[in-house]
């Protein structure tokens, strides 16, 4: 039996009187491309978040890779590689010091695990951020997140304002990083990328968490759990 | 790991560190270079300023003459570094920790393997750094200023300047709290309390009722006039300063510790 690389236990999260997530159970397992769907305000982030340590849930409990995310925060996040859904970087750094800097807080070289990423991606490591674009700051986001080799990746909209070229190199470079043992969690909106790239998926809407027999759906069934949420 | 962001706290803050350390230090070095060319004519100004009721007890000029180099320097020089060196404690403090998720460099910085009490001492110690080194800065502009005149150091200089750097990290404290709360730009709150302070202080040695009140705020223990005038070491004011820094920096930790981090 293959190890949880995430096990989440009837977590809840609400922001004052605000919904969150209610009640999220789920388990995913190593080699795993998950993908996680659900209109925008579902909690998808919520979840990720909650797992990252960005915000205190009220209830249920989370696990990855075998350590309490709370107690075991920081040894969970060296295994992890997180790509957050806008990548906003300090405007006046260079890309080469952005990546390097994720390199130098987690204490380790990753400069030629870089180096390949950016020749695949195509990222000029010379330019400032402020001067890239959506898609060109997503490709540096996929380095940082990418360049440590973690076992765990969590992709929060990874390919929004890359162009389909790009899009096609992100996700064979996930499938020879899972090829390799690691895991991966893809929050996303897009149904293809899902039927296309992942084994597992589930669903978010209105905080409830649906797991899907198959992440091959068709766009009728994909759309009605966007429509029930109006 | 912690050397990391404090290195790049560090040289995201050093453009701010040189343009405060230069301007204020070198306004400071002008105004003790202009005592040459005024020393002559300040004979009968300094009588004048000196019995101007409570403008003068306001300024110390009741108390120190500023015909004479070290009475000078408190006044004039004394208002430009307090002010100055205030607005840029509180300026560096204050958007240290909120800037990340005003610039949505949080999800950045925080999934980074560091505990969020890590990431705050690295910060905690940037704007440490930057407090000793615009004292530093402006020490040696005003060293210079004296040499350049030829005259000796007055002994009491670097009490002000030590009395001054505990003032800057009790605003710095105070701010690094606020700094604390959910992110959002507080420049302008910032800047307000170090000229609030400032006036409170000014108020202070003016309204006799508030002058039991003075040694609350930050300027009391680090005023120029009475430290160039040997008074006593006000150990209130010192041990409340404490008090107040300590609170703000704890307070910075508890608070950061137990929210949630906006995206």
């Amino acid at each position: 039996m293959k190890e949880k690389v995430i096990e989440i236990s009837h977590l809840t999260k609400s922001y004052g009187k605000n919904r969150g997530v209610i009640d999220v159970s789920l388990q995913i397992e190593q080699g795993d491309i998950f993908g996680f769907l659900g209109p925008n305000g579902a909690g998808k982030s919520t979840t990720i978040r909650s797992m990252l340590g960005f915000l205190k849930f009220n209830e249920g409990s989370i696990r990855i890779l075998g350590m309490d995310s709370v107690k075991d925060h920081v040894e969970i996040l060296k295994q992890v590689g997180y790509m957050p859904s806008e990548a906003w970087f300090y405007d006046s750094m260079r890309v080469a010091d952005v990546i390097k800097y994720a390199a130098d807080v987690r204490g380790i070289d990753c400069s030629l695990e870089a180096q390949k990423l950016c020749e695949r991606l195509k990222v000029d490591t010379r330019k400032r951020i402020k001067e890239l674009s959506l898609g060109n700051r997503k490709k540096v986001s996929i380095v940082c997140a990418m360049q440590h080799r973690p076992k765990l990746f969590i992709f929060d909209e990874p390919t929004g304002g890359l162009d389909p070229l790009m899009q096609k190199k992100f996700f064979e470079l996930i499938n020879e990083y899972v090829d390799e043992g690691a895991t991966c969690l893809l929050s996303t909106h897009v149904l293809s990328e899902v039927d296309k790239h992942c084994k597992n998926a589930a669903i978010m809407r209105e905080g409830r968490l649906t797991m899907l027999e198959s992440p091959h759906i068709d766009d009728e069934t994909f759309l009605s759990f966007y429509e029930e949420d109006e | 790991m912690m050397k990391a962001v404090l290195k790049r706290e560090l040289i995201i803050n050093i453009k701010n560190l040189l343009i405060w350390s230069i301007c204020v230090g070198a306004l400071g070095l002008v105004c003790i270079l202009l005592y040459q060319s005024m020393k002559g004519d300040m004979k009968e100004m300094a009588d004048a300023f000196s019995n101007m009721g409570a403008f003068s007890d306001a300024f110390g000029m009741s108390t120190l003459s500023i015909a004479t180099l070290k009475g000078y320097f408190a006044t004039e020089v004394g208002t430009v570094h307090g002010l100055g060196s205030g607005m840029f404690a509180a300026i560096i403090a204050i958007n240290i920790i909120s800037k990340e998720e005003d610039g949505h460099t949080g999800e950045f910085i925080f999934s980074f393997p560091m505990s969020r009490s890590r990431v705050l001492a690295a910060k905690a110690l940037c704007v440490a750094v930057m407090l000793v080194v615009f004292t530093v800065v402006c020490t040696v502009f005003y060293i210079i200023g004296f040499k350049a005149l030829g005259e000796d150091i007055p002994e009491e200089f670097f009490v002000f300047m030590g009395r001054q750097l505990v003032m800057n990290a009790e605003i710095s404290g105070i701010c690094f709290g606020l700094s604390s709360l959910a992110g959002k730009n507080r420049m302008g709150l910032g800047l307000g309390m170090a000229l609030i302070f400032y006036s409170y202080d000014v108020m202070g040695r003016v309204i006799p009722d508030l002058k039991d009140y003075l040694f609350v705020g930050p300027y009391s223990y680090a005023n120029a006039s009475e430290i160039f005038t040997d008074a006593d070491t006000p150990v209130k004011g010192l041990i409340l300063a404490a008090a107040i820094f300590i609170c703000g920096i704890v307070f910075a930790f508890w608070n950061f510790n137990r929210r949630d981090l906006a995206s």
